[in-house]
């Protein structure tokens, strides 16, 4: 008897250590060090770090306009997102559905793909839209320069908002009706309730939204790299890769003063963001509720559907198809539909090129290991969280939600910092250390869709199989893990996609043999031809569109994004 | 011979005593029901029978093995019970057959037997033609009886009942607890259920152990529990009752607030409460005890409930439809009492849900 109590302590709590041990080791003590390198030099404490962020002009102007960005992005995303989502969620505009899953699907295309279109479209000397539009108006120079602060705050923006509109809707669809219904039982207009009773209870959701595109948009280093690095506007993110690549320790040391900054205030934002909504309650399920009343938009209805197309042919339609039409231009300066300029060759290099076909198979090895260790963790996880008492079973969730909220750039340089042998641990220039990134920075996807679902598996259904006679795994195998399959499978998905595409912590962490297909991208933007990697490009935007119907599909419409 | 027997059990969550030095002891064959309200440790008792929970001091014995102590302890998979959760905690994933075979496969029982015995389980619980249903495509009574199916299955000894009928109307709920005391007395096993309806531990049980707070009150047969309850919080507990305080002495029991007397044989004296069941109170012309008003009727067939102003207290009396039509509304009516409880006044009371 006493021996199987053991063993069924045992296949639990072996699960639980690895798990800790793996999380304390590649993420805790990376960060940790970080830190201590910042304020600790020759052993004692110091300020200096965080002194030269300031005094020396370098750091400081990226800090600038990295803050000015940000911020900027902040304001426009949630002048956007809120209109959207309430139109969307709470009118009688035409095609809600399709808008909504328009807006939400921006969410999952990786940022450089905007970079990419409109840098083609707001090019200050060839940009498609500007030749247009100087041509339409019979303008004397270039309407728009996208090599500049507001080209960086527009593209930031149109890629961050979906951030601000997925949370604002959310919170939309659990306001409780009868809040509305008795302001206007009171007396109240619609509109005068919209402002009086709606705005102010959407006030937390709206902050928190807001704080969210704020940490997205000061942690992203795709936009940056590609709009603002050839204008010469470095932000934070930038600066840290400019200083990892030249590799001196003196620039290291900035480079972790800069990164523990950014950590600091992408963490504290996160933890404003969430304690003004009071629960974590994410954006990965959609939680049954009640239909909260929709408003009558009256003569209004047309024109404002006609805005919102507006919107979307202008921020999703004109970037996406500018994307697949570049990849099919032979001489960019021509319209794709110029006699002779329509080819295929680009599409036929990115499946026949042998680089390119080896970062992709290395994206795919990364993205499927990523995912599936992921999901194992988080169910490990989820189970302890939800389903034992045992103390400090909250620390691995807030150690996952910590990791997804720290920007990847910081990520990546701890992990080169503590995992190049100093500390008896040599992954650089493998494929684990890509893999050990992607995980931390994504885990938390899968961790939310498995909390969610296993909190409706009532504990009793697993209890039946115990007493049945089925011991803990048995009881996993048979009861638990078939129940929250689909989340399984949707988590799986959520951490899959953004390993695959993956950037920034890539091309940090990369050598010759592990690069990724995000890399190859960014290289063949950068260096080679444009065509290209708006092929690439075109071809992770298919398959996003295609993972994101597939998982909507699978669970039946309750997972997306 | 007794297949339960629990030894000084004490369950803490972190600092609060949810059962305090609970002993007892089940008998092979026998129906015991833990009777108690809502939070007095009920679910927590059976759970630490069944496994789920560990007692902070005490031990658990099933069918003469100690399954836990100090240093002793047997997982739930191992002690070869059966349970029916309050929830059913039906699989929704797995048809009724295979919900109900999933302890004999477990036990790698051969196919073929398994299908006999799944079969001749399905007969029992009278759920024959829905062995391929799945549970979303069952009403609740069915899937009660498929939880039902799936504890008995396995052929345990004990079968342990958390509220299973909690969930249901009240004529599905008389006659699932007929169905559950037939298969009982057919399989001859031994059930433990949880309920916080009297009614049910009334009609069900062969001992009732009465519980409040984590103590056991009163334990013995549904009729000496309610004949002879031990102190308010039973008497209370298990039946309507109306409650008058009062003084004993030389044989009499004045009650407060009103001119009337009781007489007592009994050996209390000072003062005490004195618990009167609604039905030992009879509306009469002569031979009355006490003297009271009509307030409030409520007609529910042949039985009424009424409440009659005696002095300053309003009593509840049972009285049939003919006595009714016999007084009239505002009329003065005679009361005679004839049978009463009488408690110490400041004994044990947990009473106060009416
Ligand atoms: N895991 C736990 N941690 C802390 N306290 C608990 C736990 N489980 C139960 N309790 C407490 O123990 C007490 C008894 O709970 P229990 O579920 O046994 O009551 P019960 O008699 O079954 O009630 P009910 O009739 O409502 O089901 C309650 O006060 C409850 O809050
Ligand atoms: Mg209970």
């Amino acid at each position: 008897m006493k021996r199987e109590k053991r063993f069924y302590f045992d296949v639990k709590w072996f699960l639980i250590l690895a798990v800790a041990a793996f999380l304390l080791i590649f993420q805790v003590f990376p960060l940790v060090f970080l830190v201590i390198r910042t304020f600790f030099r020759e052993g004692s404490f110091t300020l200096e770090g965080m002194r030269r962020i300031y005094t020396y002009s370098l750091n400081w102007t990226c800090l600038k306009n990295t803050l000015i960005t940000a911020s900027l992005s902040m304001v426009f995303g949630i002048l956007i997102a809120f209109p959207l989502a309430f139109l969307v969620g709470r009118t009688n505009l035409y095609g809600k559905r399709i808008f909504r899953s328009m807006f939400v699907m921006t969410y999952m295309v990786p940022p450089y793909v905007g970079a990419i279109a409109w840098l083609r479209l707001l090019n200050p000397k060839v940009g498609v839209l500007n030749v247009f539009l100087k041509n339409l108006f019979g303008l004397s120079g270039m309407p728009f320069n996208i090599y500049s602060i507001p080209g960086l705050v527009w593209v930031l923006t149109t890629f961050y908002y979906p951030y601000a509109f997925i949370t604002i809707s959310r919170a939309m669809e659990k306001m409780d009706p009868s809040l509305e219904e008795a302001s206007r039982i009171s007396g109240a207009s619609p509109l005068k309730t919209l402002f009086k009773v709606t705005i102010p209870l959407m006030l937390p959701s709206v902050v928190a939204a807001g704080l969210l595109v704020f940490v997205a948009a000061a942690s992203c280093y795709g936009i940056p790299s590609i709009i603002g690095a050839p204008a010469k506007i470095y932000t934070v993110t930038t600066r840290i890769f400019d200083y990892v690549s030249v590799g001196s320790a003196e620039g290291l040391t900035d480079a972790s003063a800069l990164a523990v900054f950014l950590m600091v205030t992408a963490l504290l934002a996160l933890y404003a963001a969430d304690f003004v909504t009071g629960k974590k309650d994410y954006i990965t399920v959609s939680g049954k509720s009640v239909q909260p009343s929709t408003v009558d938009l009256g003569k209004w209805r047309v024109p404002l559907t006609i805005l919102v197309i507006l919107f979307t042919v202008i921020v999703i339609v004109i970037p996406f198809a500018t994307i697949l039409a570049t990849s099919f231009t032979v001489n960019m300066g021509k319209s794709v539909f110029t006699p002779g300029n329509l080819t295929l060759k680009y599409w036929n290099t990115i499946f026949s090129r042998k680089s390119i076909l080896k970062s992709t198979g290395n994206s795919l090895t990364y993205a499927v290991s990523s995912a599936t260790l992921g999901m194992i963790v988080c169910v490990v996880m989820a189970y302890l969280l939800k389903r034992t008492n045992v103390k400090g079973r909250k620390i691995p969730d807030f150690l996952i939600t910590l990791g997804s909220g720290t920007p990847s750039v910081v990520i990546a340089l701890a992990l080169i910092m503590t995992m190049s042998g100093r500390f008896g641990i040599n992954i650089y220039n493998t494929a684990a250390i890509m893999i050990i990134a992607y995980m931390i920075k994504y885990m938390m996807m899968g961790m939310r869709t498995v909390t969610a679902s296993l909190s409706q598996v009532s504990p009793s259904l697993e209890e039946a199989a115990r007493v049945s006679g089925a011991g803990w795994l048995r009881g996993m195998k048979d009861v638990v893990l078939p129940l929250i399959l689909p989340s399984v499978v949707a988590g799986w998905f959520l951490i899959f996609m953004p390993c695959f595409y993956e950037l920034t912590m890539s091309i940090l962490l990369y050598s010759d043999k592990t690069e990724t297909l995000g890399v190859e991208l960014y290289l063949y933007q950068t260096y080679h031809s444009q065509q290209t990697a708006a092929a690439l490009a075109g071809g992770i935007l298919i398959m996003v569109t295609l993972v994101n119907v597939l998982l909507s599909k699978l669970t039946k419409g309750k997972f997306s994004i | 011979m007794s297949v339960i027997t629990i030894d000084h059990v004490t369950k803490r969550f972190d600092d609060v005593v949810v059962i305090k030095d609970f002993t007892a002891e089940f008998l092979d064959g026998e129906f015991v029901t833990l009777l108690g309200p809502s939070g007095c440790g009920k679910t927590t008792m059976l759970r630490m029978i069944a496994g789920f929970e560990k007692p902070s001091e005490g031990t658990i014995s099933i069918d003469g093995k100690t399954v836990s102590s100090k240093d002793v302890f047997t997982p739930p998979e191992d002690r070869e019970i059966g349970m029916v959760f309050q929830s059913y905690a039906v699989w929704p994933h797995m048809n009724v057959f295979n919900n109900i075979a999933y302890p004999l496969k477990i036990r790698k029982i051969p196919k073929q037997e398994i299908s006999e015995r799944v079969s001749r389980i399905l007969e029992t619980v009278h759920l024959s033609q829905y062995e391929k249903r799945m549970p979303s495509e069952l009403s609740g009574g069915q899937q009660q009886r498929v939880a039902l199916g799936r504890a008995l299955v396995a052929e345990p000894k004990v079968l342990l009942l958390d509220e299973p009928l909690s969930n249901l109307d009240a004529k599905l709920r008389e006659q699932l607890r007929f169905d559950i005391k037939e298969i009982q007395e057919r399989l001859k096993i031994s059930i433990v259920y949880v309920t916080h309806d009297q009614s049910e531990a009334m009609t069900m049980s062969d001992r009732v152990f009465v519980i409040n707070s984590g103590v056991i009150q009163q334990v013995g047969s549904p009729v000496e529990i309610y004949r002879n309850p031990v102190n308010p919080f039973v008497a209370d507990f298990v039946g309507k009752i109306n409650f008058l305080k009062g003084t004993s002495s030389n044989g009499r029991i004045v009650l407060d607030g009103m001119d009337d007397t009781l007489d007592y044989g009994g050996p209390l004296t000072g003062r005490v409460e004195v618990g009167i069941r609604p039905e030992n109170i009879h509306i009469v012309r002569d031979g009355a005890h006490l003297s009271g008003r009509f307030v409030t009727e409520y007609y529910m067939g042949e039985e009424n409930d009424c409440r009659i102003r005696a002095g300053s207290a309003v009593l509840r009396v049972t009285a049939d439809a003919e006595t009714f039509r016999s007084f009239g509304a505002e009329e003065q009516v005679g009361l005679r009492i004839s049978d009463f409880l009488v408690f110490p006044e400041g004994s044990e009371d947990g009473r106060g849900n009416e």
